[in-house]
């Protein structure tokens, strides 16, 4: 039997986030859900990260003035997934911010967010 | 105990130069001597570096690894030991690879300073964060940097491709975004899991600790990681299945663009292609997998190439297919095939850059580069003429350039494993790369006009001449004298190389 912990919800919802996000991405056909379909597939990818780090009773990794060395090695969240969180997050606003810039432009000269429509060059 | 070793200071100004350049041509935007004097005076500058930097590493966090014996501090990577190790490593294949790059880049930029774009800063900005995204994948030694510089790459192709203005280019530029957000996150979760597995996101570090372990049934993890590197490799060279993307955004792009494009992507299939190797190379079916994408990514592209009717889409889908030749190379894993490999790509980037050079030409003659017309524009500029057909006798592996070399060694390496299949198809590539090519350049450049329209002519920046002929005598000097450049090859692909076990 596997022991459900709060690690493995995480990877679930995670792998959850993951999946509807690409499903979104493949097959909707507006761009701008294409483009909310590409943030929940990056959420998914910072919770795996952060489910990676995950300590069970752990604290957040900073040493607090009064805890003992040995004590923050055993306890402390592991640091390194906190700071790829951190970097996937600007990744994914720059990402983001040139996805919505070429639907804006793509919309101006076609006048619809169609995809279908777009990528053949179709005007409404 | 010995003195801290200090940080080799010139590798990352290998990084810093080129953004701050692109932070300064974004400030003087619309002041286009000014942005050609800082270009092309920072490509010359890197490229400088690149020559005369002596080879070593530098860390950005953590501390180097304590010598038990010695209590000596060190940044050896095969040295064992547990460290945060994000780093930069700059070697002689280093050199070379940043060092053709940066020429590359000095006759882009000032090409690229000749007017075809209106607004020069931030896409000359694009230009040199391009540069900077390479070459950090090419030195890295983390798979922290190596995420984000492909994250970074990707999103600066974006912005290249769309300073060509077109229509046609913002869709390219959309697609690629869109896939680039798909093989980004792929790179991340492939990232989580080697951290996860191993603890590491030092390279060397995490390689050491696979080999120390069984891992038993945590091997299918090691799997999952692979296959979310080969999407971003594929995505990175524009390897099949999504090579008509990656053509669509080489065929977008102006074709000093795609000279710096295809230079990045080449590059970066060799640098991601090593980590590769590093890092699953003695997993089975591994090299395998990698090999049957490099074969039918030769294929495709190369047959792709020979249905195209534009001598810029020709060249696109060339590029695609010789990018199978460099992977091929990777694939196999073996001394001699990481020589031709990495040679191949060495090569690959400067023939090419000769013939976008010259597709680049045929804007100062009208803009027309559909095959369809017969320009005989080999009478009106004889030099360009002969530029072209030089270009495509290299691109097409005839002696004594430079292609020749490079393709010899990758079959050669092809037989030796036992896959005579693999170099009967790296030659039907080259002999359908000179039909495809040969048939564009009598087309626009030899046939006589058909129609009495006369070709306009405005004059050709003297760059791009220059450029032109400086990257036709390195085709034939590196032909002639292939350990220029192998030399430097040869170290690197014995340290790495796994020998092949059919």
């Amino acid at each position: 039997m596997i022991e459900v912990t709060i690690q493995l919800l995480g990877f679930i919802a995670a792998a959850a986030l993951v999946v509807i996000g690409i499903a979104g991405m493949l097959f909707l056909d507006n761009l701008i859900k294409k483009i909310i379909s590409f943030t929940l597939l990056s959420d998914g990818v910072n919770l795996l990260l952060v489910a990676l780090g995950y300590v069970e009773g752990g604290v957040v990794p900073i040493l607090i003035p009064g805890m003992s060395v040995s004590e923050f090695a055993t306890r402390a969240a592991l640091v390194f997934p906190v700071g790829i969180v951190l970097t996937n997050i600007v990744i994914g606003v720059s990402t983001t911010a040139i996805l919505v810039a070429l639907a804006i432009m793509l919309y101006r000269r076609y006048g619809t967010l169609k995809a279908s429509k777009v990528l053949k060059g179709e005007r409404r | 105990m010995s003195a801290y070793p200090s940080n080799l200071w010139s590798i990352p100004l290998l990084v810093v130069i080129p953004i701050l350049v692109a932070v300064v041509v974004n400030l003087v935007y619309n002041r286009v001597r000014l942005i050609k004097v800082i270009s092309i005076l920072s490509a010359v500058c890197l490229a400088l570096i690149a020559l005369f930097s002596s080879y070593g590493y530098h860390w950005f966090t953590g501390l180097p690894a304590l010598r038990p014996e010695t209590l000596t501090f060190t940044f050896d990577p095969s040295f064992p030991a547990w460290r945060l190790a994000l780093e930069f490593y700059f070697g002689p294949l280093q050199q070379v690879m940043i060092f053709v790059m940066s020429l590359i880049l000095i006759f882009v930029v000032a090409v690229a300073s000749g007017g075809l774009t209106k607004r020069q800063g931030p896409y000359m900005g694009m230009i040199f964060l391009l540069f900077a995204s390479a070459v950090i994948i090419i030195m890295v030694n983390d798979l922290y940097h190596l995420w984000i510089a492909v994250e970074i790459g990707s999103l600066v192709v974006a912005g290249v491709v769309v300073g060509s203005g077109t229509s046609v280019s913002h869709k390219a530029a959309l697609k690629y975004t869109f896939f680039s957000a798909l093989s980004g996150a792929g790179l991340a979760i492939a990232l989580a899991l080697i951290l996860g597995l191993t603890g590491y996101s030092n390279i060397s570090d995490a390689i050491r600790y696979l080999q120390s372990v069984n891992l038993g049934d945590m091997s299918i993890i090691l799997y999952v990681a692979f296959a979310f590197f080969v999407l971003s490799w594929i995505y990175a060279g524009g390897l099949a299945p999504i090579h008509p993307l990656k053509s669509e955004v080489y065929g977008a792009s102006f074709p000093h663009g795609t000279a710096m494009l295809q230079t990045q992507s080449k590059l970066m299939l060799v640098a991601i292609g090593i980590v590769m190797l590093r890092i699953f190379g003695t997993l089975p079916f591994v090299r395998e997998v990698m090999l049957a994408i490099s074969v039918i990514t030769m294929m495709l592209g190369v047959v792709m190439a020979l249905i195209q009717t534009d001598f810029r889409w020709i060249l696109a889908y060339l590029i695609i297919s010789h990018s199978g030749l460099v992977t091929v190379g990777i694939s196999l894993g073996t001394t001699e095939g990481l020589v031709g490999g990495i040679f191949q790509a060495v090569n690959d980037v400067i023939y090419m850059t000769v013939l976008l050079l010259c597709c680049e030409a045929l804007y100062y003659f009208g803009g027309k580069t559909s095959t369809r017309n017969s320009l005989g524009l080999a009478k009106k500029a004889p030099w360009l003429g002969m530029a072209v057909i030089l270009g495509t006798m290299a691109a097409s592996g005839i002696p004594p350039f430079n292609g020749f070399q490079s393709e010899l060694i990758l079959i050669q390496a092809a037989l030796k494993v036992g896959l005579p299949e693999v170099a009967a198809v790296i030659l039907m590539v080259s002999v359908t790369t000179f039909i495809a090519l040969f048939r564009a350049v009598y087309r626009l450049f030899l046939k006589p006009p058909e129609t009495s329209e006369t070709v306009t002519e405005v004059k050709v920046p003297r760059a791009l001449y220059i450029g032109l002929w400086f990257f036709v005598a390195m085709t034939l000097i590196i032909g002639v004298y292939p350990t220029i450049v192998v030399s430097f090859i040869t170290p690197v692909a014995q340290a790495v190389s796994i020998p092949w076990y059919l």
